[in-house]
């Protein structure tokens, strides 16, 4: 006697095939995700001259690791890189605190006109990005936030969506345990500090992988708020790299692999918490 | 609650106030400003601190310049580019959706199995290092390198081979490694690997599909050639009338399926069996199911033509296309302004195929096709003589595009990219999620009524997944009427006729003028029309979802 | 209408887990068996075997004359009732019942007279037309039923149905469940964990157990037989309202007559004499470690049956009284700490301490080897064959 149920062994051959089928399906599917990696680690090991007819080939007849070191030799690369961590970073850190600071306000404490102020923040999210482009270039530039850190990293570390996200959040720890700190003498501050925060670390930590994600990937704004070669992130870099040595085929493909690994690791080392992440944005919208 | 109402109003804004200045300065501010801006002329050339002119209040003259003024041609032509490249969200919310059910589905483990995890891991470490270990004692290539004019360079016939034999290997191991991590690591594997792209969606990606793209050594036409040139042999040594046949006979034989399945869905509606939305959704169905076919026969009825152009595949010089479009003159019937038109539309020099297929879109030529061919033939025939000037160089027929450089294929390049980037990311978890929240018992109830595994997708899976797919859809409109924008500035550069609505506003502001009023607009309509989607979106789907 | 029948049935999960084995049932046409027992204990799997939810590891099942282990569930000509009604969200409650005969294509005439005259039966007649969101739990209760009622099978399944009702709605449905029996009359498997459920429904019942490693069968009988006749201590502890009394002492011999005494030999707490009837199937046993089960029922302030007093009674000190209308529930202590519930018929000024005397019926004590499933010494073998008590017997 099998272990399948009734309900699967009654059925049909064709039908019979679809499980081994599915399987194949997915691991066809995962192939093509996988391959065109494979094909720029190729490259990007490859000789200038060997690039086109790699695919006649199929593997270099040297693998050098010379475009890799073109790269940091033609471009500040490194100090890309650094960039690049440093802007996500703050930003990360500031979003992570002004956020739940914010969060703590609209889901912790009850005072006059606290719903119609969230509505507003609610009611941002729904404008689109596009709107806020042009506006938001004048106030910088107003500033004097332009081509300096604190343009990448000051506008960057508030966010809307941060603070709706960690409310709902926040909405899920029971209030009983406030009053019970309140009533042992606790003020409001120690309240976030020793209550509140230790318990929203999961979503703490969801809102700063969103966050150090999606800045470190930011193309467009440090493409239009930076000018200067030293102040270049990674994916305003890499552009500019393509621009200039653009036919240096081997070494673009070193820069951008050089620039994946980081998302790379963050999200195998996390991936648990960023698909519950991605889960808790969606239910709550 | 602790402390008095006034007491509380400050400590909630001491813990507000960081995030409710840059709340104000970089959000709730610009959006009024940004409104305020698409009513003026600003532009930074003429209004700067080192100019005397002041900002003047336009009214809606932006709107209408852009609706239908000088820049409508423009801001209309963008639209539809980002429309276009729309596309991808339909088809990459099926493939997630499709995708999810598969990785649900019992054909790969749903936990790893934690011995066989570690055991996998070593297998796979202990591959990679024979592999290295292949590699490095390969041969190596000369050291001076001669190329030809296609980049070939001089290496012997064993190095080449041995060169084959280390990717075939490379791809084995990689082969192998995929099925063994579906087999044993299972559905963890299969979401971290399919989302990976979403996850490094970014320039250093746009920048790995440029190299996809390359016309001659790019992965993606190399996988193409081939198989165009097997399809072309086969065409080419069948009857046409073959392919002509299947065509129209596939076009007749889906307008009569559509027609029937339409019949049958309309007098169920009638009948009260089935609600508007499954009407809904069948003719939704049938119209996608519908164009593709048609397209299918479409490309069947001019593949002959299309691939008739085996070995040989030459390109006439300006002076060559002359002395064509003269002779065609000739031809009773002929319009002598149409095929001046055609003729200059060809511009200094086209291939063979772009000549015949660009003389044979005149309605009069095409019926006297034998003339044209005869025509062509004759002056190909002088160009692989070297009695005409002209370039002979590879396989003609059936060929891969540039898909960059090719105002018909950069869109659709992009397209596919997008799909492929989108198909594995969070609208899978997301459904993936909603598909562990079904109760089994539906399931089984459904399969005690009799329903077939088709028929529980249908009755039980899709309308459970109906709030996430409503929430998907709105989510993707949003952003994809503001997309597209890296990509066509990292691949394209706006060329090929790529740019999207986003990318227009980009090259206002902040390149030539500086035009931030006339930008703001942009902005504007865009976020008209993004409501305005979204709004029908949430009409429409919350009735669907609550029917 | 069709039989059931069980034979050998066993299931073991993932070749290792055996959930449960040694099943062996037949099922009348027109039955109303009920499995009954704690959770863990293998009813839900095997009606779940019987419905075709899950593969049979071994034996088989029939259902007429027609062994069905490979069929697939919608041809076995069976409906099922789920736990948590496992109606179609989207879909109306008149499209709820009828899908199950639209999916085998019968005419849209017949399906509209069908579900008209069940939803009559059932009395939801105005909900045709709503989301099951829209309906009460008992509401959607009805809706499962008519679901399953309007295909007209020959066997119908349920899986704990009531369990996710409130306590009033479970006793109103469950009367409404019977009344339908009787009315149709169809073969029917139902599942519960409720021994006041299994008692009041079934014409059968099945009492299964986990506790020895797998889900078995412990009893099969009409509800009064086992009540009445448990084979062993499981099955005398699972049913009756009130827990059964037990206390472990052993068989002595004295005065010609077979004993059972709890206590130190000196001051036993309990000393009472075996019923003549009993003695043969007992002498065997003598000086045997035993339990004796005592239901709170058998105890009474007076004297029962046609024994003498001094045999037959127990003295314990009240702790606690709890006045319930028509009867009292009395917590007693005996001499030796082990707490007794006695269950009486209720007097105005019972004292609420002190010392009391109750007389035993011993026609109705239950003698069992020592342990959790310690086998009955008086009935290894259930109810007599001869003493069958039925509800049309009027015993």
């Amino acid at each position: 006697m099998s272990d399948r149920s009734p309900i699967e062994a009654a059925t049909g051959p064709l039908a019979k095939l679809a499980r081994p089928a599915t399987f194949v399906a997915l691991v066809l599917l995962g192939i093509s995700f996988v391959v065109p990696f494979v094909w720029q680690v190729l490259i990007s090991l490859s000789d200038r001259s060997e690039v086109d007819r790699l695919t006649e080939t199929g593997f270099p007849s040297r693998i050098s690791l010379d475009a890799y070191v073109r790269v940091f030799d033609q471009v500040p690369f490194a100090k890309y890189f650094f960039n690049s961590f440093f802007v996500a970073g703050w930003v990360t850190l500031l979003q992570v605190i002004t956020c739940s600071m914010a969060a703590y306000a609209f889901s912790r404490i009850q005072w006059p006109g606290r719903d119609k102020v969230f509505l507003l923040y609610l009611g941002t999210l729904m404008v689109p990005g596009v709107v806020l482009m042009v506006p938001n270039f004048v106030v910088i530039l107003g500033l004097g936030m332009f081509d300096d850190y604190t343009g990448l990293i000051i506008p960057a570390a508030f966010s809307a969506y941060g603070t709706f996200l960690l409310r709902q959040f926040m909405l899920t720890i029971p209030s009983s345990l406030d009053e019970a700190a309140a009533i042992d003498g606790a003020g409001h501050w120690r309240i976030f500090t020793q209550v509140i925060l230790p318990l929203a670390r999961p979503g703490l930590i969801v809102l700063a992988i969103f966050a150090f994600l999606f800045n470190y990937n930011s193309f467009f704004w440090p493409l239009i708020l930076t000018q200067s070669e030293n102040l270049r992130v990674l994916p305003v870099g890499l552009l500019q790299f393509n621009t200039t040595y653009g036919s240096d085929v081997p070494a673009i493909m070193a820069a951008a692999l050089m620039a994946m690994i980081p998302p790379i690791i963050l999200f195998l080392l996390l991936q648990k918490y960023l698909v519950k992440g991605i889960q808790l944005g969606a239910v709550k919208g | 609650m602790i402390g008095s109402g006034r007491k509380r109003l400050l400590i909630a804004l001491a813990f507000l106030l960081p995030n409710l200045i840059g709340f104000l300065l970089f959000t709730a501010g610009p959006v009024v400003f940004s409104l305020y801006m698409s009513l003026t002329d600003w532009q930074l050339t003429k209004h700067n601190q080192y100019s005397t002119e002041s900002v003047k209040f336009i009214g809606f003259e932006n709107y209408a310049r852009l609706l239908w003024g000088d820049e409508s041609h423009l801001f209309w032509d963008y639209f539809y580019n980002t429309v276009f490249l729309m596309i991808a969200i339909p088809v990459s919310i099926a493939g997630s959706l499709l995708l999810a059910v598969w990785i649900n589905s019992k054909a790969t483990p749903q936990k790893p199995k934690s011995k066989m995890k570690w055991g996998m891991i070593g297998l796979a470490c202990s591959v990679a290092a024979c592999l290295g270990a292949w590699v490095l004692a390969s041969p190596s290539a000369a050291q001076d390198v001669m190329s030809t004019r296609s980049g070939m360079t001089d290496l012997t016939e064993y190095q080449v081979q041995a060169m084959q034999r280390n990717g075939l290997v490379l791809f084995v191991g990689i082969v192998g490694a995929v099925i063994t991590a579906g087999l044993f690591v299972g559905q963890m594997f299969f979401r971290a690997a399919f989302y990976l792209p979403t996850l490094l969606a970014g320039v250093a990606m746009f920048l790995l599909w440029k190299t996809l793209y390359r016309p001659r050594g790019g992965l993606i036409n190399s996988v193409l050639d081939p198989i165009l040139g097997g399809i072309e042999r086969v065409v080419v040594n069948t009857p046409a009338v073959i392919w002509y046949g299947t065509g129209i006979l596939l076009a007749f034989a889906t307008l009569a399926f559509i027609g029937r399945s339409m019949m049958a869905g309309l007098s169920r509606y009638k009948a009260k069996e089935t609600g508007g939305f499954a009407l809904f959704g069948r003719a939704f169905i049938l119209a996608t199911v519908g164009i593709s076919a048609l397209g299918m026969s479409l490309v069947l009825v001019q593949l002959p033509e299309k691939s008739l152009l085996p070995s040989g595949y030459e390109s006439f010089d300006q002076a060559t296309i002359l002395a064509i479009g003269d002779e065609m003159k000739g031809v009773e019937g002929v319009d002598a302004a149409e095929v001046d038109l055609i003729v200059n539309a060809l511009g200094e020099g086209a291939s063979r195929a772009d000549t015949l297929s660009a003389l044979l879109s005149d309605p009069v030529l095409a019926l006297n096709r034998a003339s044209v061919l005869e025509a062509v033939g004759q002056r190909s025939e002088r160009v692989r003589r070297g009695l005409t000037a002209g370039h002979e160089t590879e396989r003609g027929g059936l060929q891969p595009p540039d898909w960059l450089l090719s105002s018909r294929w950069a869109k659709p390049a992009l397209v596919i990219m997008g799909i492929w980037l989108a198909i594995g990311g969070g609208n899978m978890l997301l459904y993936l999620a909603g598909l562990s929240n079904i109760p089994q018992s539906l399931y089984e109830a459904a399969a005690i009524d009799g329903a077939t595994g088709w028929q529980r997708f249908i009755n039980v899976t899709w309308p459970q997944l109906a709030p996430t797919t409503f929430f998907i859809v709105i989510m993707s409109t949003i952003g994809g009427l503001q997309g597209g924008f890296e990509q066509a500035l990292v691949m394209t550069e706006g060329k090929a006729d790529t740019i999207v609505l986003t990318y227009y506003l980009y090259n206002l502001a902040f390149t030539d003028d500086f035009q931030l009023g006339l930008a703001s607009a942009v902005a504007w309509v865009m976020f008209a029309m993004i409501f305005a989607m979204t709004a029908f979106n949430f009409r429409f789907g919350s009735r669907l979802t609550n029917e | 209408m069709a039989q059931v029948t069980l034979r050998d049935v066993k299931k073991v999960y993932d070749g290792k887990v055996v959930a449960v084995r040694d099943v062996n049932l037949t099922i009348g046409d027109g039955e109303f068996l009920v499995l009954v027992g704690p959770s863990g204990c293998g009813k839900s799997t095997t009606l779940r075997m019987i419905a075709g939810l899950e593969a049979i590891t071994e034996g088989t099942i029939s259902i007429g004359d027609r062994v069905v282990n490979d069929v697939h569930p919608k041809d076995r000509d069976i409906a099922m009732v789920f736990q948590n009604y496992a109606l179609y969200p989207h879909m109306s409650v008149e499209k709820n019942m009828a899908f199950g005969l639209q999916l085998r294509r019968l005419p849209r005439e017949e399906i509209k007279r069908r579900v008209t005259e069940t939803a009559g039966l059932l009395g939801i007649g105005e909900l045709l037309n709503r989301r099951p969101k829209q309906l009460s739990g008992g509401q959607r209760q009805r809706v499962a039923l008519g679901r399953a009622i309007v295909r007209d099978a020959s066997v119908f399944l349920f899986d704990e149905p009531l369990s996710n009702l409130d306590a009033k709605l479970r006793v109103t449905t469950r009367t409404e469940i019977k009344k339908l029996h009787k009315r149709l009359r169809t073969t029917t498997v139902y599942v519960t964990h409720d021994q006041e459920e299994a008692m009041t429904l079934g014409d059968r019942i099945v009492v299964m157990s986990a506790g020895r490693g797998v889900g078995v069968i412990e009893q099969v009988d009409t509800p009064l037989n086992v009540y009445r006749y448990p084979k062993n201590r499981f099955v005398g502890a699972f049913l009756g309202r009130t827990p059964m009394n037990f206390f472990d002492g052993r068989l002595v011999e004295a005065e010609g007559e077979v004993w059972f005494v709890a206590g130190p030999e000196d001051a036993p707490s309990i000393r009472l004499a075996m019923l003549p009837k009993h003695t043969e199937a007992l002498r065997g046993r003598v000086g045997a470690e035993v339990t004796l089960g005592l239901r709170p029922s058998s105890l009474s302030e007076h004297p029962m049956g046609k024994e003498t007093a001094a045999h037959s009674t127990i003295r314990s000190q009240v702790q606690v009284v709890e006045p319930l209308g028509k009867n009292i529930d009395v917590s007693c202590e005996l001499p030796d700490g082990s707490p007794m519930l006695a269950r009486i018929d209720a007097r105005h000024d019972f004292p609420t301490s002190g010392e009391v005397k109750f007389y035993v019926d011993m026609e109705h004590v239950h003698l069992f080897e020592p342990g959790e499933f310690g086998a009955s010494l008086l009935h290894p073998e259930g109810a007599p064959q001869n003493e069958t008590a039925t509800l049309a017997s009027g015993a």
